[in-house]
């Protein structure tokens, strides 16, 4: 049927919420709904505010560098050195302060700068180069963490002033500080994501990098920006921990890029790269937490939880390859 | 008649008649349909052993989809594949391989980090007695199998990696002989070859005929035909056309048979008035494949740039389009010296590129329609920071009405579409950037007769309202039909234009593949009867 | 990878003639870097400190390496075969501590050494399976089971140590002929692997599939049978390690070292492994935990403060890395022409 001869339909409602609940965030969004049900059935300590609300603070890690972890998938990237990178940041905050007598209040710099150092180390060599993600990352997974712990000798720093412990515990109208943060760096990473130039060459690059070069987008520019995104991220996350639990330790951050990979592909986004959103994202990060929370007031304790976690990750992809196959992704 | 065809044309067996000697391989009624291309309609092959049998054809004619049933990794959808005799079937590659059927593609299969040896007998190696691979044996027949090739210069030992595409050529020949292959498939094995490495090649193929080896071979080069080949079959749109002995035929019949056909109104070409030169190229270079290359465009002209696979016409492109860089020369956009380093600044130039392979160059055929047609022009769709989804749907219904694209809607995935419809969408992402100059790299490949005669009218439309086309094209009706005039690229460099009255399939034919200087005014069958060839 | 002009050594005159046609491939490749890089170390700390070299602290060196070594000969495997596995440091502790408790549990002692091998196989099975049947990158395969099996570990052992081990428990510090056991161990493996590696034609198998996949198909390889067998492989090659690592002190620790898991890979691609499969030897990862141990020997020796030891691994994994993809970048310009 020629498009000239009637006039170009958009799906009606009806089918749009159909597709919205057959996809996996929809499948996730039902999930997490029967997670709160069942966990606030089971036990009357999870469906008080207090919890919720730490519970949200206690997510706001993973979260932040969820976000540009889904930008890096998407693109068929990884980003395993997340955790070193917020490992060294933490110590990089926790040095310049204590060593080299930089005011507490400029040591956010310190955090972020490292982060972003971390970054564009990565992205460079990624883009320029040519490492593979998963290679370059994965040297630099252990390049960063050996020098947080060669800069900090394995000492952690103490002492910390009381104000500071603040930010990290503090509330704002109620709710702890970090969260807000989150939520306006989700609310804006979704919005670049889905409505932004930028965006669409994200999706684009991760389909057919090739035909996306050839169309005029700036491929390179792109990757190494996403990659020095999520570096920051870390390192911001790094900031915020410190500063909750008011200690820098070397090995501080371990495991972070498996809590955030395991949420990006929980959310839908597909390993392979193409497909994905921060909505989907948000609801893995929460998710996990949910996960955390249950097993916590269950009895088990917190190292035992990444248990759970990775079988999770190991799930999640099987669930992306049988609703991908079940949609028939683009053959 | 050259001096080569004659010696070449021996058969395996002196001592029996040409005509008595039982074929290894015989193709019949071979028909093989794609969603929306019929690749073969009703084709014979046969093959002897012994022979070196050229297969001949302009890109997409079918030759590559019939050696890809003859190895295996098609099945037909209708004829019959006979080896000595018997009724076969290949259910996959090594079926045809265990048959004795090797194909040496372009893309070499080879392990570059494990040595010459290794890579003739990997899944084959020679054992011991334990059971263990044996690796002298193994050295040993490997040194061998390239003795009786006669090649003495290379280093069984050395890492396949470090080695020249002519050196891993022979590698491939050696590994087939390793597993005894009785018919040997070439596809353009020459195409990336000093002149060296192809005498050497011409060397091993006639070696491997003496030794009963069948050779099918694929190329476009015509003068090699002539130098190594004893019968050439040749493919057109799919079809059978002839099968001659390579000494009862010439280049202009060669030429006739694959390209001849009844030009229709396929090419509804509309008179335009030929403005200002808005694109020229001076002396540029991208080794290997652009060696020199100088040429101006007009608004409101076509020009047609003719030419065989690997003769440098995309290279050139891409060179124009920023996509790489020059090695050296000029490119001045309306009289003005341009130094194009990126896509988006040939754009901002008013360059646009409608590449040759639309789905991996052209188009992410995951996407929607909607968003295809938008990528090239997304800074322009914004307001704010976010892309204008309203204005993104009108670009794309615009596009949708002018291309006359068939789909049910702009957000339909690419990949549903059908190849001209797709073909449709990528120039009508180009078109969004308001060009100037529009490149087009083979633009009707492989679509529909309707398809493509919609896209040449709609470029004669845009010629008329005064946009400059540069047309890159290996079909030569196309190129005769809608260009002002005619450039002719052969191994980096231009060595021919015509102006559209004397653009004939001949001229044009001889200038693509036969080696002999041409210009404006020689017709090719003055120089079949030139005495001396020049060594490819 | 850059190779020194100073010869080796030279080979005494009775082995002349193939001796020093075998040296020669030295001079070139990564193992034989490696060797020059010992021999320098041992050169320039010995003479600096001069207790470097004594017997004791050679027969530290070698003892502690063993079973970094011993499954970094799997992990070689792996990495070759185009995959990487970064479960092996908590496989290693989950093997370590079921065969501590089989001893402590009063089952004959040889069960509790050879059990941590045959579950090493089944968790390499399960990753084999994975990765070669259901076809999802191994990197994220091996990060989910890495967790489990950490986690699973603390679930177990809620961070007890073993202690009251039987006496004979400890082959690991057992030394014959004055040799630590772990020794044996370490250089027979890398013998036997590099053998298989080099002679069986499964072995051969592993560089095609790793090398160029489609290729290897076209060949006739069952990649999906290698593969598995790769897997499991690595996994009873990472028991023979967590049985030399909990027997070598009097107590099992509930943990492993952090970051064991890189280690091993990083032994494995400074050995000559590259990280995008296809080539390289277990002997060259066997020298290279040799050389990564003795580096960190060194640096105590010197006076360099011990924590600074993960970050120079890093670097040397960097630069392997970085070394390996500019090669073969420069080979394909070649191509090109």
């Amino acid at each position: 049927m020629a498009v000239g001869e009637s006039p170009i339909e958009r799906p009606g409602l009806g089918a749009r919420v159909k597709t919205l609940f057959l996809s996996q965030e929809g499948v996730l969004l039902v999930i997490a709904i029967v997670a709160v049900l069942l966990l606030s059935t089971q036990t009357d300590r999870f469906l008080t505010v207090d919890n919720i609300l730490n519970q949200a603070r206690l997510m706001t890690e993973v979260g932040l560098v969820a976000l540009p972890m889904t930008f890096i998938i998407i693109t068929g990237g990884i980003d395993l050195s997340v955790g070193s990178t917020f490992g060294l940041a933490a110590v990089m905050l926790g040095w310049s302060w204590m060593n080299a007598g930089l005011p507490l209040e400029l040591t956010i710099f310190v955090a972020l700068g490292t982060g972003l150092v971390c970054g564009l180390f990565n992205g460079w060599f990624i883009v320029r180069v040519g490492v593979p993600p998963l290679i370059m990352t994965l040297a630099t997974l252990a390049l960063y963490r050996g020098l947080a712990l060669g800069i900090s000798q394995a000492r952690s720093a103490r002492g910390y002033p009381e104000w500071f412990y603040q930010l990290g515990q503090g509330q704002v109208l109620g709710v702890p500080t970090q969260v807000w943060l989150l939520v306006v760096a989700t609310v804006i990473a979704a919005i670049i994501l889905a409505r932004t130039v930028f965006g669409r060459a994200i999706y684009a690059i991760g389909n057919n990098e090739l035909g996306a070069r050839f169309s005029g987008l700036k491929v390179d520019l792109y990757k190494l920006l996403i990659y020095a995104f999520s570096g920051t991220m870390a390192g911001l996350a790094g900031y915020i921990f410190v500063s909750r639990v008011s200690t820098t330790r070397s090995d501080m951050g371990t495991g972070l890029e498996l809590d955030a990979i395991a949420a990006v592909v929980l959310g839908g986004t597909s390993i392979n790269g193409g497909t994905g959103s921060i909505a989907g994202t948000a609801i893995g990060v929460v998710l996990i937490q949910l996960l955390k929370n249950g097993l916590s007031l269950a009895g088990l304790k917190g190292d035992a939880t990444i248990v759970v976690i990775g079988a999770v990750l190991i799930l999640a992809i099987l669930l992306n390859n049988y609703i991908q196959r079940r949609t028939g992704a683009a053959a | 008649m050259n001096r080569f065809s004659a010696w070449a044309s021996r058969p395996y067996d002196r001592s029996k008649p040409v005509s008595e000697i039982q074929p290894i391989l015989v193709l019949t009624h071979i028909t093989k349909q794609f969603p929306g291309v019929k690749a073969l309609d009703d084709v014979h092959f046969e093959m002897r052993p012994g022979e070196v049998h050229a297969l001949l054809g302009e890109n997409g004619a079918g030759k590559s989809t019939l050696i890809k049933i003859v190895s295996g990794v098609y099945r037909p959808d209708a004829g019959e594949i006979r080896i000595d005799g018997r009724p076969v079937t290949f259910n996959s590659p090594h079926e045809a391989q265990a048959q004795g059927i090797a194909t040496i593609y372009q893309e070499l299969s080879l392990y570059p980090e494990l040595t010459v040896a290794e890579n003739v007998f990997m899944g084959h190696a020679p054992r011991t007695r334990l059971g263990t691979v044996d690796w002298a044996a193994m050295r040993r027949q490997a040194k061998d199998i390239l003795a009786s090739l006669e090649i003495y210069d290379l280093d069984v030992n050395r890492k396949v990696g470090t080695l020249t595409v002519g050196n891993r050529q022979r590698v491939e020949i050696a590994k087939a002989l390793s597993l005894n292959a009785r018919v040997l498939i070439m596809d353009e094995p020459t195409a990336a070859l000093t002149e060296a490495d192809v005498e050497r090649l011409f060397h091993s193929v006639r070696l491997l005929r003496e030794r009963g080896v069948g050779i099918i071979y694929i190329s476009h080069r015509l003068q090699e035909v002539f130098q190594i080949a004893d019968r050439v079959t040749v493919l057109r749109d799919g079809q059978y056309v002839d099968t001659r002995p390579v000494s009862e035929t010439t280049e202009d019949d060669l030429i006739n048979m694959m390209v001849g056909r009844t030009i229709d109104n396929l090419f509804p070409k509309l008179p335009a008035e030929i403005g200002d030169v808005v694109l020229e190229v001076q002396d540029v270079y991208r080794r290997p494949s652009v060696r020199g290359v100088s040429l101006t465009l007009r608004a409101g002209e076509i020009v047609g740039l003719a030419g065989l696979v690997g003769a440098g016409r995309s290279e050139l492109a891409q060179v124009i389009f920023g996509l790489t860089p020059a090695d050296s020369g000029q490119v001045r956009v309306n009289g003005q010296v341009v130094n194009i380093r990126h896509p988006g600044q040939a754009m901002q130039l008013g360059i646009a590129y409608v590449p040759e392979d639309r789905g991996t160059q052209g188009l992410v055929r995951q996407m929607r329609v909607r968003e295809n047609l938008s990528m090239a022009v997304l800074r322009s769709l914004v307001s704010g920071i976010f892309v204008n989804r309203k204005a993104e749907r009108e670009l794309a219904q615009h596009s949708i009405r002018q291309l006359n694209i068939r789909a049910y809607s702009t957000e339909q995935i690419v990949n549903k579409l059908s190849g001209g419809n797709q073909q449709k969408v990528v120039v009508g992402k180009w078109l969004a950037s308001a060009p100037r100059v529009l490149i087009m790299d083979e633009p009707t490949r492989g679509i529909d007769v309707g398809a493509k005669a919609e896209i040449h009218r709609l470029m004669s439309e845009l010629a008329q309202r005064g946009m400059a086309i540069l047309m890159i094209s290996s079909e030569l009706p196309e190129i005769i039909g809608m260009s002002d005039r005619v450039l002719v690229m052969r191994q980096g460099r231009i060595v021919a234009e015509y102006p559209r009255a004397e653009a004939t399939q001949e001229n044009i034919g001889a200038a693509m593949m036969s080696d002999v200087a041409v210009n404006n005014n020689n017709h090719a069958t003055e120089q079949a009867e030139m005495p001396e060839r020049a060594a490819v | 990878m850059t190779a020194t002009t100073q010869p080796v050594t030279p080979a005494p005159a009775s082995f002349a003639g193939r001796a020093s046609s075998l040296l020669r491939p030295l001079y070139s490749s990564q193992e034989g870097v490696l060797l020059l890089l010992l021999v320098g170390l041992i050169v320039v700390v010995g003479t600096a400190n001069p207790r470097f070299l004594a017997q004791r602290n050679i027969s530290d060196v070698l003892q502690n390496t063993s079973y970094t070594a011993i499954a970094a000969i799997g992990m070689s495997m792996v990495i070759i075969s185009g995959n990487i596995d970064v479960s092996v440091g908590s496989l290693i502790g989950v093997l370590a501590t079921i065969s501590g408790q089989m001893a402590v549990s009063g089952y004959p002692i040889w069960l509790a050494w050879l059990v941590p091998l045959f579950f090493g196989g089944v968790a390499g099975a399960i990753n084999g399976f994975f990765v070669a049947y259901l076809r999802i990158p191994a990197i994220v395969v091996t990060l989910g089971m890495m967790s489990i099996l950490k986690g699973g570990l603390i679930l177990w052992t809620g961070g007890a140590w073993i202690y009251d081990l039987p006496e004979e428990f400890h082959l690991a510090q057992q030394a014959p002929l004055g040799v630590p056991m772990p020794v044996y161990f370490m250089i027979g493996l890398t013998i036997v692997a590099a053998l298989w590696m080099r002679y069986s034609p499964t072995g051969r198998a592993i560089y095609a599939v790793g090398g160029n996949r489609e290729a290897a198909r076209l060949s006739g390889i069952n990649e999906r049978a290698v593969l598995m067998q790769v897997f499991i492989i690595h996994g009873v090659l990472a028991g023979v390690a967590s049985v030399m690592f909990g027997t070598q002190f009097t107590t099992i620790q509930s943990t492993v070292p952090p970051g064991l898991e890189m280690v091993i890979i990083t032994a494995a691609v400074v050995g000559g492994v590259s990280i995008l499969g296809g080539t390289g030897t277990v002997i060259g990862s066997t020298l290279a935990s040799i050389v990564i141990r003795a580096i960190a020997s060194a640096m105590i020796f010197i006076d360099i403060s011990p924590y600074w030891l993960q970050a120079v691994q890093g670097v040397m994994i960097l630069l392997t890395v970085l070394a390996d993809i500019l090669r073969r970048r420069r080979q394909i310009r070649l191509i090109r022409g």
